[in-house]
């Protein structure tokens, strides 16, 4: 064998090599006539060049034809991986059952609402409006602003905000930060912490709004779904679950003395039993309006997995006004971490399980069908 | 539309040609300034394929090596034609102004 042609037998393996960090399908397409292409631009490199200067040619040639190919590779790979992209839809799955899928968007409204409403009274703003009218002295805005509700403070108005513009999936992420921020901020001991049951239902409700923003077809289909008296009862059920939530005064008002005390952030001395009552007479009012379509029965199910720690909020209101303060009295049911978090993630399991069973059971049916009639 | 590809749309408006003619007739065409390589030339046309610019034509062996021919479509030489026109128009905006400076310097 010549020199001539072991040299280029040693090329083309080299250029064989190189061509390995292209994609198969544009391997199989073009290799050879590439290896050939390659191999003819290195032999006229050579027949143009003068015998002093035929080895830094060819060592020049070579070199920038290896970067080339490597370069050429590179471009059909990011240009494989940005089509990918753009075919891909992102954050845009939605759930394949039509009636979960409907119920999402229903909570995709309701869910942004509460925790909009819950954020206000966290921040006790409807009692520092009611106290500017009335002029009552002891209802100004007591409450500041801490790292610990940042999350809550910007996250709720923002995904409320980023829902009208109607970017549906940003306010999903929106949601879905909002929660991961109340969760970090809940880790730092000198806050609230995770065994709150306001902590624990703003946190559990950002994740379903986050859920229902992401996973379904958005807030429009629910408006769309939400009748005029479906619309009225989430607005009470949103009043009472969100007033409600960061403690019974912010609705019902402090005590007697109109100084925040410990007494007050369980429950207020002026409402009492009769508001105890009435939260749980609107509850049992949404829940039985709701029990009447498939769909809204789904929304009840999704919209319990962040109220289930509120039931500890109402049961600890309840206790104040029926034995007295703690100390004097106690919580029916003390709150703790597994008590406020494990049955509502047993809920969510129940409804990722029993979606993923139905669907299942309808493939079956479905393969059946498709036997029986072939 | 990049210069390698109007270049290469333009070696392939004369007739079909294989990769090794596609890099001699740019080079040719661009006076040797613009000297494509394989990568840049088979990437190229790996787009102008799935952009229906370009299409493959026939094959034949030669010296025991593959040799495919690449021909430009009619969608291919619409794009080109509008580019020419596009880049003459520039050309003669372009002149004109060089004109006018030169007329009032």
């Amino acid at each position: 064998m010549s020199v001539a042609a072991t040299r280029g037998s040693r090329m083309e393996k080299w250029y064989r090599r190189l061509l390995a960090l292209y994609p198969k399908d544009h391997r199989r397409e073009h290799a050879e006539e590439m290896v050939g292409v390659l191999l003819a631009a290195d032999g006229d490199a050579q027949a143009r060049a003068a015998k002093p200067v035929a080895w830094a040619l060819r060592f020049g040639q070579h070199t920038a034809d290896s970067a080339d190919l490597v370069g050429g590779a590179l471009r059909i790979r990011g240009r494989i991986a940005l089509n990918r992209l753009k075919r891909a839809h992102w954050l845009s799955w939605t759930v394949r059952d039509q009636r979960w899928s409907d119920a999402l968007a229903v909570v995709s409204v309701v869910a942004p609402l509460l925790l909009l409403v819950a954020a206000l009274t966290e921040f006790r703003i409807p009692r520092a409006v009611a106290s500017s009218i009335t002029g009552h002295p002891h209802w100004e805005l007591t409450a500041t602003l801490g790292l610990a509700d940042l999350p809550m403070a910007a996250g709720a108005p923002g995904v409320i905000l980023l829902v009208f513009l109607r970017l549906r999936r940003l306010a999903g992420l929106g949601a879905l930060a909002t929660a991961i921020g109340q969760v970090a901020a809940g880790a730092v001991p000198a806050f609230a912490g995770y065994a709150d049951p306001a902590v624990a239902f703003t946190v559990l409700l950002s994740g379903t709004a986050a859920v229902a923003l992401l996973l379904s077809p958005g807030p429009d289909r629910g408006l769309a779904l939400l009748t005029r008296s479906g619309t009225a009862l989430v607005g009470a059920a949103a009043l009472i679950l969100g007033g409600f939530s960061v403690g019974g005064d912010v609705w019902f008002g402090p005590g007697n003395d109109g100084a925040p005390t410990q007494s007050d952030n369980v429950g207020g001395t002026v409402a009492g039993l009769p508001a105890d009552l009435l939260i749980a007479a609107v509850l049992v009012g949404v829940a039985a309006a709701c029990l009447r379509a498939p769909v809204s029965r789904r929304v009840l199910v999704l919209l319990a997995i962040p109220v289930i720690p509120y039931a500890f909020l109402w049961q600890e209101k309840l206790a104040v006004d029926l034995f007295g303060p703690p100390g004097g009295g106690s919580a029916i049911i003390s709150s703790s971490i597994p008590l406020l978090y494990l049955p509502p993630l047993l809920l969510a399991s129940l409804v990722l399980f029993g979606t993923w069973f139905a669907r299942r059971r309808a493939g079956e049916r479905d393969r059946q069908v498709a036997s029986a009639t072939a | 539309m990049q210069e390698p590809t109007f270049l290469i749309l333009t070696a392939l408006a004369a007739g079909a040609q294989h990769g090794y003619g596609i890099m001699s007739d740019v080079a040719r065409i661009s006076d040797g300034r613009v000297r494509l390589r394989a990568g840049t030339l088979y990437a190229a046309l790996d787009r102008l394929k799935a952009d229906g610019l370009v299409t493959g034509d026939k094959e034949e062996i030669v010296d025991g090596r593959l040799r495919r021919y690449y021909r430009i479509t009619d969608e291919g030489t619409a794009e080109l034609a509008a580019e020419v026109g596009r880049l003459r128009a520039n050309a003669a905006v372009a002149a004109s102004r060089l004109g006018l400076a030169g007329g009032t310097a």
